[in-house]
């Protein structure tokens, strides 16, 4: 369509036939933007217009569509970034850390159970898995523990507080592994019953279990949680960034189509020309880069909820109940097995089991009691870090089911704990024992491990969808920008060329 | 979030923008796209900084909470001056976080209240991590774990480990967790007499009001002196927090991070080793397992 000329052009006359239907139809150039106001628009169009020449204004135009959509780019780049920096964070370092960390713990952890658990049998070959198969579940565990110790240097990277950490753990070990070695040989060599074994070998362990548990694995918890602080800082600031960068995509974008129309607006005018293609192509790469940009970087946003809010926040507490799940079993090997430290490892053994389920109650009597009963009853409204799992609205397919499963394995083995902590106080200990060995905590971890991996899963997928809808993004948005910047170029040099 | 509900205006101003350039093709779209622009940039700044919430980290001073009668703890002298291990673990830590420190005396029995109502920012008292305690507050640390033990007079031959004090008279200081972990963790039948603080304890203990006075390790070493002696059979992990308002988890996380440049530097050894070493008790000079800052339920939600 051709557009009427403005009052500013001298020679157009005023064309009634093509003027749109504005408030002043009858008065000549000024109806043209309806909304704009009739006569106050163009004066200053006027005023500039006598000191500028045509081609300076085909200039001046093309320079601003120019700037503009370079604003687009900048704009597009910046907040792609932050997506990508986000889903980096989450999806390839700290969130993959969280896993590694908590491994470890897992691990260590479960090296000093198995040597407690070593001890308690003594000589007996009769008890619990046998003595051949701890000591093999020992040597896996130590493997697992150096490869996760590595792992978790290499994800640590530039950061030397967390690099320091995982240092000391590796120096640690080595020294536990030559304490835990001496324990049991000297255990060997006792030949004790089941039961706490000869003050000499107990000695050798409390230097064991001690350095386990008041250095190293304090330090690999920590490093869980400090994973999941650098998370939760850069989802928040990332979201952030993101939305923000959304807003002024679509700032950007308006500025620039604006400034392209204008242009396109002039062109027609001033050469009496329907339409300057190559400009109109610009204007439509740019609008099509704005609102594509705009979609993606919402797509984006959800991701990094999804992945943050449906699977890192689970994975990081349920690794955390894990961690401290694993020695809760420990500590009832412990118990067993040195009776001077019987009361501090049972009160440690409640303090913790309302870390990771809380109910109120004085002692444990009342925390068995109480726990029976509120996990019969089928609310799910507790606190601890299966409290911070069933806030987070259970929406995850199959989830429901795997935290119920969680959540009676978890009642089955503080009833076995109950049981094993009366057979001590009757003086069944080697009942005791076979207890503490039973496969209640077994059945109990696979199921935590079970929901976990559900929630490992929607963290990947969200990151790997996150990371796929960003595809393209490098390369686009300059060439979609270095595009709409030739197409004007392409449009106006034609023009400038009649002026030469 | 404060960031996500702030969003919408800001959304909605870009959708007006980009009708209004669509509708001004002639002379004045980039005069409004600029007035939108300058709109949305006068918006944005305002977006960020409501994000950040009360938190420690916003605070010009931090009022810390800490005891007053607690020799090696939190000692209050005559000038009003504080002295103490907690004191300087606060000390360090307010330095850590860059703010200059006042001291406030903390009770046991008002330290949840202190912190709910905003009278201290921290409290730092010998304040053991309980799961009952983590429903009202939240906790920074642990950042020292010490032991429940139990003071005797010296001539006292009866007692030699915690279950010995069946049927004896036990100080209970309101508000402290010590005497809960005697009678109703371990069932032990003991007559409380309750008291104000432990330095109300040992003397009680002295005139011979009470039989014994059970708490942390840490605690006991300040009192015992002639005249009282130590049985030496922990049977707890006391976790000493610090205490902060549930929901401030930007704090509780640099506080964490304080306590672990605290170990690593090596002033919590120098520390443990200025108010401790002479009592004899073994101290562990390694950085204890956090407790975490933003597990409880609640604390997510705001």
């Amino acid at each position: 369509m051709t557009l009427p000329a403005p009052a500013s052009a001298p020679a157009a006359p005023p064309a009634p036939g093509s003027a749109p239907a504005g408030p002043v139809p009858g008065q000549p150039g000024g109806a043209v933007v309806p909304a704009a106001g009739p006569g106050a628009g163009p004066v200053p169009v006027r005023r500039a217009l006598r000191v500028r020449t045509v081609p300076g204004w085909i200039r001046l135009l093309a320079g601003l569509a120019v700037a503009a959509v370079l604003l687009v780019f900048a704009a597009v780049g910046l907040a792609v970034g932050h997506a990508r920096e986000g889903l980096r964070v989450i999806g390839h370092t700290a969130g993959p850390q969280v896993v590694t960390t908590a491994d470890l713990y897992f691990a260590l952890s479960d090296m000093d159970a198995q040597v407690a658990a070593l001890l308690l049998t003594g000589r007996e070959s009769g008890l619990g898995p046998g003595r051949q198969t701890m000591l093999d579940r020992y040597d896996e565990r130590r493997s697992q523990a150096d490869r996760a110790v590595l792992q978790a240097a290499d994800l640590a990277g530039g950061d030397a507080s967390a690099q320091a950490t995982v240092q000391a753990v590796l120096d640690g070990l080595g020294r536990y592994e030559r304490l835990a070695a001496r324990a049991l040989l000297l255990d060997e060599r006792s030949g004790h019953p089941a039961g706490p074994p000869p003050q000499a070998v107990l000695d050798v362990y409390r230097q064991a279990t001690d350095l386990m548990r008041l250095d190293l694995l304090p330090k690999a918890y920590n490093l869980t949680l400090d994973s999941g602080t650098i998370v939760r800082r850069a989802y928040l600031a990332e979201l952030s960034s993101v939305q923000q960068g959304r807003l002024w995509v679509g700032v950007a974008g308006g500025l620039a189509l604006a400034v392209l129309i204008t242009l396109q607006v002039f062109l027609s005018r001033r050469f009496r020309r329907t339409l300057n293609l190559p400009a109109l192509a610009a204007t439509v790469v740019v609008a099509a880069l704005t609102v594509a940009a705009a979609v993606v970087l919402q797509h984006e946003s959800n991701v990094l909820r999804d992945a943050k809010e449906d699977g890192f926040n689970s994975v990081l507490a349920l690794s955390r109940a894990r961690a401290i799940g694993n020695t809760l079993h420990g500590d009832e090997s412990r118990y067993l097995l040195d009776p001077q430290r019987a009361d501090t490892y049972e009160q440690v053994y409640l303090d913790k089991s309302q870390a990771v389920l809380y109910v109120e109650a004085g002692n444990l009597d009342k925390y068995y009691a109480a726990l029976d009963q509120r996990i019969s009853g089928n609310k799910i409204d507790f606190l601890g870090l299966f409290g911070t799992e069933a806030a987070g609205g259970l929406s995850l397919p199959g989830q429901f089911p795997a935290f119920r499963s969680v959540l009676t394995g978890y009642q089955e083995f503080q009833r076995s704990d109950r049981r094993l902590r009366q057979l001590a106080t009757s003086g069944a200990r080697r009942a005791a024992v076979s207890e503490a060995m039973g496969p209640a905590f077994a059945s109990y971890d696979d199921a935590l491990v079970k929901l976990t991996a559900l929630h490992r899963k929607a963290l990947d997928a969200a990151v790997r969808d996150g990371d796929a809808a960003l595809g393209g993004w490098n390369w686009l948005p300059p060439a979609a920008a270095l595009a709409a910047i030739l197409l004007v170029l392409v449009g106006v040099r034609p023009r400038l060329a009649e002026y030469r | 979030m404060v960031t996500l509900t702030r969003t919408p205006p800001g959304g909605s101003g870009h959708g007006r923008l980009r009708r209004s350039a669509g509708r001004a093709p002639g002379g004045r779209p980039l005069r409004r796209a600029a007035a939108a622009l300058a709109a949305v940039a006068v918006l944005v700044p305002t977006a960020v900084s409501c994000a950040v919430g009360t938190s420690i980290l916003d605070k010009e001073t931090l009022v810390v909470g800490v005891k007053a009668d607690q020799p090696a703890l939190g000692v209050k002298a005559s000038d009003g001056r504080y002295s103490g291990f907690d004191v300087d673990v606060a000390t360090y830590i307010a330095g850590r976080l860059g703010k200059p420190v006042r001291f406030v005396t903390a009770p046991s029995a008002q330290r949840e209240k202190m912190i709910k109502n905003g009278t201290v920012d921290l409290v730092v008292a010998s304040y053991s991590i309980t799961a009952e305690r983590k429903t009202k507050v939240a906790f920074g640390g642990p950042y020292y774990v010490a032991h429940q033990d139990t003071l005797v007079r010296s001539g006292e031959s009866g007692v030699s480990n915690v279950r010995d004090l069946r049927g004896r008279k036990l100080c209970q200081v309101t508000g402290s967790n010590s005497w809960k972990r005697v009678k109703e963790e371990r069932k032990i039948p003991v007559d409380l007499v309750p008291a104000a603080s432990y330095s109300e304890c040992v003397e009680d203990l002295r005139s011979g009001k009470v039989d014994a006075v059970s708490t942390d390790d840490l605690i006991l070493t300040g009192f015992a002196t002639s005249g009282t002696k130590i049985v030496n059979a922990p049977f707890s992990d006391e976790r000493y927090g610090i205490g902060i308002r549930t929901g401030d988890v930007d704090g509780c996380e640099a506080v964490n991070k304080a306590i672990t440049e605290m170990y690593q530097d090596g002033t919590a050894k120098k520390l443990l080793q200025k108010w401790f070493a002479r009592s004899g008790l073994a101290l562990t000079f390694t950085v204890p397992q956090f407790e975490g800052c933003a597990e409880a339920a609640s604390a997510e939600a705001e």
